[in-house]
């Protein structure tokens, strides 16, 4: 997102032209301007690491000790960065770590793979700070000396030690500097407790720019869980204001920018999976909303500032005031803030197994796949279910196969989606695991990631790092992609070929081969003709909830035969787009090579009844069984989010999505820019329905100075 | 629900419209309309009939329709012999791209009140449904639907031209979008084909039994963007004991195509959308 300085005055604009709310002082607003301008990501990335080539024997040393040493080098010899005025400190300054590399060079090439993916445990290092997790270290040692864990355990204190070196160059500097108030809050924190609200921030910013320093990208997790209380106490004591706490915290969040290098990225891909989970209920199942969480929506939405993807954690019980702001901040559009609805959350998360009040601590891995925060090891495997269907169960359409009904089709292909579990469980075995024992599974040597594993419980006291089985719980979840598609496939080859006999299976698999050609008037019939996922039609969606239902079935099934557990998701992200060159027709009128459906969204053009009706579809599904999470887009036009009705219509949505049992949702909302696009490429956007008053049209059926008015309407 | 096999014919069900009343609602719009406005931007809800849409810039000559007598294909190109069209609806069927489409569906009130629940979950405290057209007044069995609705605790409002009697309806209806299409007879009468002192006797009549009003104000360059006609909805507005407010609609010429796809002349005509200044003069009369 665009952000302008004219005459000393920063706006930070928003994808509809309403104005943002100015709250933050004019030199803090100003540094978030410099730093969503690139000026720290430019200067990060000028030193991409440090050099390992002068210590001697390097390569002959174990994984653990090259990775110690790195660590070691990396606090000796990062710079340090303090930007001017800062209200906290420290910072990840070397370039590699952008690109998800630890950024120690060796022979000019980083050391290795960094870890993601995960909510490291913030609460130990703010309560009970990082000393505590200094006395862990110690007593795991004594008691792995002489084992095959001693050099994991020494790696610990290691690396203690070297984030010591680091923490002492910034007091340092910042002394040295005159920055008494970061000097005194870092001789508390983040080793010893912080006591105060300004404190616990800095406290969790030194420590998560620490990881970040060393390569990785970690989730921030319940960030308002954790600051309130010290607001809270800190208000009652009289030794901070509301608008005060709203500018620490608000330095937090641009210091959060200093990875951005700019380059060709939309509005949310300068992200590293910082994500912030915000509101719902704590382990005890009480309500933790308070005054962070409004300062967190207030910051978002007076800059704009996309770096942190936030979602927020609803419930029926959600307070007013907390879906109003939620609202409020979404329709600033950019999808910065998501939504969860907890409740479906806890459920799926209890039935799969995690003790309820685990299960009601959840945040995220920095997308929206839900963990234990602190506790997990996660990872997920992609699969294109689509092209599973394609290619396994119709043979490319190269004729091979026939079925004689539904039923048939749809048994051969779930038997495919079982072998591929199969697969995806010998795969594991086979590159992280040795063999099982009788104290458990032997993980084999893996890169190596002490500095994360630090904060992960388990992995000290087993003496196992946290790719190695340290966590308590350790996942890797098959996410079936292509949801939409598939369904959609398997339920226009029933309509076309075994309910309304407009065409024979072995012909019609002729036709997708030859990519349509020459059977024009069938396809768009396909495509026109038919009611697909995401219309609240049940009677394609009662395929989708029946496919998810049986995924998660053959996913449990493999539980248990290895130290890994896998529970099921929906997901591409991003993949969608790298997959449709690949995929062949569809039978839903798809040609090779057209858009695909993202994540558990509905397959792009075929979502003609709107937004509720695509939530509906959504919600019909066994989100219950899909314990890691499945996610849908959702699409609004500026037009709907328009003034307090707007708002007004975006609370109707997330409440009626909470009401109906979703799971996640990403609402964003687009602009004219959208309806341009839309002009040039109808196709992709055949949902797109626009309104003035009573009137309605789908936009592509209007004809080009229709388009243009519309265009124009909502330019105004 | 008892089975309520009370027949209405339909032109189109939406869901999620945030422009026709307070909060998400679902409207259903009705075909047959008293009126015949020369702006009408839902011309296919005008007749009471059932109609055949053609949309021509749909057609890719697949003559899947060609076996009716009603369709042409005169070198290569597509047209509809309206004079022989039954509108049976066959083609419409069969067409692949629905460039044909049929307006007009007989449902039961079971059928539409079914369709309406589907959001009840995202109507909240001030949405529901919306009853709109053409003019959902001039079938009477809309009295059994809001019933019908009702019962269900579904909030309920209708779009009216005003041109028929609500005392039926009132019991069940929570708020009326009340048109002014205009305020001068004569014009009232020259462009939508009847007098306004029926309409406005109705909204006095409908006022003084208590119902809830919102006026419509629809705003068209070259009709009634003139200063008298906002005073005079001013005094109108202020007259009613019950109105909760007017809202100022610009017009504009998106009918134009449905129209066209009727085999009628575009009605369509950029000319008369009114300008900002307009628009922000008759809000400042009208809401002011």
């Amino acid at each position: 997102m665009k952000t302008t300085s004219p005459g000393g005055k920063t706006v930070f604009a928003s994808v509809n032209n309403i104005s943002r709310p100015v709250r933050l002082c004019e030199n803090t607003r100003l540094f978030a301007a410099e730093s969503l301008g690139h000026k720290y990501g430019l200067e990060t990335k000028k030193t991409r690491g440090v050099p390992l080539d002068d210590i001697e024997g390097f390569e002959f040393l174990t994984p653990c000790r090259k990775y110690d040493l790195a660590v070691r080098r990396i606090a000796e010899t990062a710079p340090i960065r303090i930007c001017d005025g800062e209200l906290v400190s420290g910072s990840a300054t070397l370039g590699a770590a952008i690109s998800h590399l630890v950024p120690a060079l060796y022979k000019g090439e980083p050391l290795c793979r960094s870890i993601s993916h995960l909510t490291p445990d913030f609460v130990t290092v703010v309560r009970d700070g990082i000393d505590s997790i200094r006395a862990r270290a110690e007593s795991a040692l004594k008691k792995h000396r002489g084992t095959e864990k001693e050099e994991f355990a020494e790696s610990c204190l290691y690396c203690l030690d070297s984030f010591d070196i680091w923490h002492k160059r910034y007091l340092d500097v910042l002394r040295e500097k005159g920055y008494t108030q970061n000097y005194e809050n870092l001789c508390v924190v983040p080793h010893k407790p912080a006591k105060t609200f300004y404190q616990a921030v800095q406290s969790v910013w030194f420590t998560f720019a620490f990881m970040r320093l060393c390569g990785n990208w970690p989730g921030i997790g319940r960030l308002d869980e954790l600051l309130g209380p010290y607001l809270e106490n800190d208000m009652k004591n009289g030794v901070l204001t509301l608008d005060d706490a709203r500018e620490i915290l608000a330095h937090f969040f641009i210091k959060g920018c200093e990875w951005i290098c700019g380059g060709n990225y939309g509005s949310g891909d300068a992200q590293h999976y910082q994500n912030l989970v915000i509101a719902g209920v704590d382990e005890n199942g009480c309500d933790v909303t308070n005054d962070v969480t409004y300062l967190i929506l207030d910051i978002i939405e007076e800059l704009g500032i996309s770096d942190f993807p936030t979602t927020v954690r609803l419930s029926s019980k959600s307070p007013e005031k907390l879906l109003r702001r939620t609202a409020e901040v979404m329709r600033f559009g950019g999808g910065t803030l998501a939504v969860y609805n907890e409740e479906k959350v806890i459920e799926s998360m209890t039935k799969y197994g995690y003790p309820p009040d685990e299960a009601r601590r959840f945040a995220n891995d920095g997308c929206w796949e839900v963990q234990v925060p602190g506790k997990t090891y996660f990872r997920y495997i992609p699969y294109d279910f689509l092209q599973l269907l394609q290619k396994k169960t119709l043979k490319s359409y190269d004729g091979s196969v026939d079925f004689p009904d539904f039923e048939a089709l749809y048994k051969a292909y779930i038997s495919d989606v079982a072998d591929l579990l199969e697969d995806h469980l010998a795969m594991l075995l086979d590159e992280n695991m040795e063999r099982e024992t009788e104290g458990g599974w032997v993980w084999k040597e893996d890169i190596k990631c002490t500095v994360i594993s630090l904060f992960e419980e388990g992995c000290i006291e087993k003496g196992l790092s946290y790719r190695e089985g340290g966590p308590i719980y350790n996942i890797v979840s098959p996410h079936i992609g292509g949801l939409a598609d598939t369904v959609n496939s398997l339920y226009a080859i029933k309509k076309l070929v075994f309910d309304e006999k407009k065409v024979g299976f072995g012909e019609l698999m002729q036709i997708l081969k030859n990519n349509w050609e020459g059977s024009e008037a069938l396809r768009l019939y396909a495509l026109n003709r038919y009611v697909y996922y995401g219309n609240d039609s049940d009677e394609v969606d009662v395929i989708c909830v029946r496919l998810l239902s049986d995924f998660a079935d053959l996913c449990k099934k493999i539980d248990g035969r290895s130290g890994y557990s896998f529970p099921g998701g929906v997901s591409t992200f991003g993949r969608q787009l790298e997959w449709s060159p690949h995929r062949l027709a569809c039978p839903y009128g798809r040609k090779s090579g057209e858009v695909l459906a993202a994540n558990a969204s509905p397959t792009p053009g075929s979502d003609k009844e709107g937004a509720t009706a695509m939530i509906r579809s959504y919600c019909k599904n066994p989100l219950e069984k899909l314990s890691i999470g499945a996610a849908l887009d959702l699409k609004l036009l500026p037009s709907y989010i328009k003034g307090d009705e707007g708002i007004d219509a975006l609370v109707a949505l997330l409440r009626g999505f909470v009401a109906l049992g979703g799971f996640f949702m990403q609402p964003d909302v687009i602009d004219a820019e959208i309806l341009k696009k839309a002009q040039e490429n109808p196709e992709e956007y055949q949902n797109l329905s626009v309104r003035v008053s009573g009137w309605n049209a789908r936009f592509v059926t209007l004809n080009k100075e229709w388009q243009d008015m519309v265009i124009e309407q909502n330019e105004r | 629900m008892n089975d309520n096999i009370t027949t209405l014919r339909v032109a189109e069900i939406q869901r999620f419209c945030m422009h026709d009343g307070p909060g998400v609602r679902t409207t259903v719009f009705f075909k047959g309309c008293p009126l015949r406005c020369e702006w009408c931007h839902n011309p296919e809800m005008q007749k009471s009939e059932r109609e055949l849409l053609f949309f021509g810039n749909k057609c890719i000559s697949c003559r899947l329709c060609a076996s009716c007598v009603a369709h042409k294909f005169d070198g290569g190109k597509h047209t509809v012999d309206r004079e022989k069209c039954v509108v049976c609806g066959k083609c419409a069927d069969l067409c692949p791209t629905t460039a044909l489409q049929i307006c007009g569906n007989d449902m039961s009130v079971n059928e539409i009140v079914r369709e309406v629940k589907k959001d009840v979950a995202f109507y909240g405290e001030n949405g529901g449904v919306t009853l709109s057209g053409g003019e959902p007044l001039a079938q009477s069995g809309v009295v059994d639907l809001l019933k019908a609705l009702k019962s269900d605790g579904i909030n309920t409002a209708i779009e009216t031209c005003g041109y028929f009697d609500v005392s039926a309806v009132l019991p069940y209806t929570d708020l009326f979008l009340w048109d002014i299409k205009d305020t001068d007879p004569a014009r009232h009468k020259q462009y939508t084909g009847a007098s306004n002192e029926r309409v406005l006797e109705n909204l006095f009549a409908a006022d003084e039994m208590g119902a809830k009003t919102r006026l419509r104000c629809i705003i068209i360059n070259g009709v009634n963007a003139d200063t008298d006609h906002y005073m005079r909805i001013r005094e109108i507005k202020e007259k009613l004991k019950n109105c909760a407010g007017a809202d100022v609609l610009p017009y504009h010429a998106y009918g134009g195509s449905k129209a066209v796809a009727l085999g009628l002349p575009d009605n369509g005509d950029a000319s008369l959308i009114p300008t900002d200044d307009e628009i922000n003069e008759a809000k400042r009369i009208i809401c002011g």
